[in-house]
């Protein structure tokens, strides 16, 4: 017998968990990309400034 | 000068032993500590009637009728130090930050470590006038004897191991702009087992349990206040290099 | 500097791509263990994120180490780099196994010794960005950063023995007095399989992730002193 009557169903359980994880994991990666963006554009900018002094 | 007074008399040592300077320094900075206090007062004083606030808070919130007190009394004491020591230990840093006193320590031709011991002395000391304030006004409040040999114990442990700790942050929380609220926040995830086990050995003295249960608590303080006290006296140089 | 380097390009594709392996193997290749049904699936994921949370607050100790020794910043970013990756990380795995526990242990949480002891972890490094993030100067910052790690991480071991003994003494009320017998299985071979390369996949998630944040963390520090030089 591979499924017994007794397994219960945890599979919503199992869907938040990973959508847990996946949500933050994308929340992360995007503050990670905006920040990396943002040091980019400003190291532009100031390059500019520096090669106009 | 009435603390040069203090050094000689109370250590004849010769001058060039290392460690007759390193326990002069220790105590110059301790003496310095108290008789600044003995002149404002107001580290105590806020410190005393804070605890006390915190006390009479309890009583409300927890509703502390007699069965209550007996399971309650450790925790309530414990939070009660904790919460007077934050206030006390952020307070000596912040006077010695604000007046340029650190500055000047620092300059001396001392080792940082003797200021760190003697910084920790002086909380300390603090820490045991409140205690020791503290504990007889809750016993008559609440009608239970608080002085027992091994709660008495189970204080000086809990409480040198929190300063240990407590001066080490409180010396990098007065350096950052978010001073006022840093430290408790530094502080209190560190000192977690501090709190746990003291809070149990109280309850065990206070419940009259045999000294075979409370052993391991005293166990983790003593290994708790070693190790901490091990790793300030490594790391304060770095806390407090300019 | 500027240009990224090729291996870390390679590094970005393999990573995706065993992640996406990982994430196969958990929905469809691990069995459905019988007693606890499909929730148990989480466990392959909340043990490989707790995992790299770990190693990331062990890398900052040991940077902050050599940092205090070198005096050399490179340390220094390595240390945030590490500590904020693994704080993502441990959040991920203590609402995953929060999520586990409600269908298994009956309730969303138990003041069990490792859950417990992974919240204190949680703030004690949410502690170090609070003091970071309070100090201007960045040499003195990099020290005390380096000291809290240290300091951190070294009272892990204490917090949870004391934690543990005080469990023991006192039983938990609800559910099992024994967390560990309640809740735990046997492992059959395609769960076993699941679960190390759940490990190691993360274990690689972390090193790629830990590459990108210490470019960053470079790229940083030459915009502040592109900073300082334009101003000055």
């Amino acid at each position: 017998m591979l499924f017994q009557q007794a397994t219960p169903d945890t599979a919503g359980y199992m869907i938040a968990g990973y959508a847990v994880l996946f949500g933050v994991l994308l929340v992360y990666l995007t503050s990670f990309f905006v920040r990396f963006k943002k040091l980019r554009q400003d190291l532009d900018i100031l390059e500019e400034f520096d090669v106009g002094d | 000068m009435k603390r040069n007074d203090v050094k000689r008399n109370s250590q004849p040592a010769t001058p060039n032993s290392p460690l007759a300077n390193f326990f002069r320094a220790l105590w110059a900075v301790v003496w310095k500590d108290l008789s600044a206090e003995w002149r404002s007062r107001e580290l105590l004083t806020a410190m005393l009637v804070f605890a006390l606030l915190v006390i009479l808070i309890f009583n409300f919130a927890l509703e502390l009728d007699a069965r209550a007190r007996a399971s309650v009394t450790a925790g309530v004491l414990w939070v009660t130090f904790a919460f007077a020591g934050t206030l006390g230990l952020n307070r000596s840093m912040a006077t010695e930050k604000d007046r340029g006193c650190l500055d000047g320590l620092l300059l001396a031709p001392v080792d940082r470590s003797a200021i760190y011991f003697g910084k920790a002395v002086g909380n300390l000391i603090f820490m045991f006038v409140v205690e020791v304030i503290v504990l007889p006004v809750y016993s008559v409040l609440y009608n239970i004897n608080l002085f027992r040999p091994g709660l008495l114990l189970v204080i000086l442990l809990g409480s040198i191991g929190y300063v240990a700790v407590g001066t080490l942050l409180s010396t990098m929380a007065v350096q950052a702009r978010t001073r006022d609220i840093l430290l408790p926040i530094l502080l209190f995830p560190l000192v977690v087992p501090v709190m746990i086990a003291a809070v149990k050995a109280s309850g065990g003295f206070l419940q009259n349990l045999a000294w075979a249960e409370v052993n391991a608590w005293l166990n983790i303080l003593v290994v708790y206040d070693i190790i901490f006290i091990a790793i300030a006296f490594m790391f304060f140089d770095y806390v407090v290099e300019e | 500097m500027q240009s990224k380097p090729r291996f870390l390009t390679i590094l970005d594709s393999v990573t995706a791509i065993l992640f996406v392996i990982a994430v196969a193997m958990v929905f469809f290749y691990a069995p459905l263990e019988r007693t606890m049904g499909q929730v148990q699936k989480v466990f392959y994921f909340h043990v490989a994120t707790a995992w790299v949370g770990m190693l990331g607050f062990l890398v900052a100790a040991v940077v902050g180490i050599l940092y205090l020794l070198k005096n050399d910043c490179k340390y220094d970013i390595a240390g945030i780099a590490a500590i904020e990756i693994s704080l993502v990380f441990f959040f991920i795995a203590i609402i995953m196994g929060s999520i586990w526990a409600r269908p298994v242990w009956n309730t969303w949480w138990t003041w069990d010794p490792r859950l417990t002891t992974a919240t204190i972890v949680e703030l004690i490094y949410a502690a170090y960005m609070m003091l970071r993030q309070g100090i201007e100067d960045p040499d003195r910052r990099a020290r005390f950063g380096a000291v809290y790690s240290i300091l951190g991480f070294l009272s892990v071991p204490l917090t949870f023995i004391s934690i543990r003994l005080l469990r023991t003494i006192h039983p938990v009320v609800v559910g099992d007095s024994d967390p560990g017998a309640e809740g735990s299985f046997s492992m059959t071979d395609p769960m076993k399989a699941t679960f190390f390369f759940s490990l190691f996949t993360f274990s690689v998630l972390f090193v790629d992730l830990f590459w990108h944040r210490l470019r960053m963390g470079k790229l940083a520090v030459v915009v502040e002193e592109l900073r300082m030089k334009v101003s000055a």
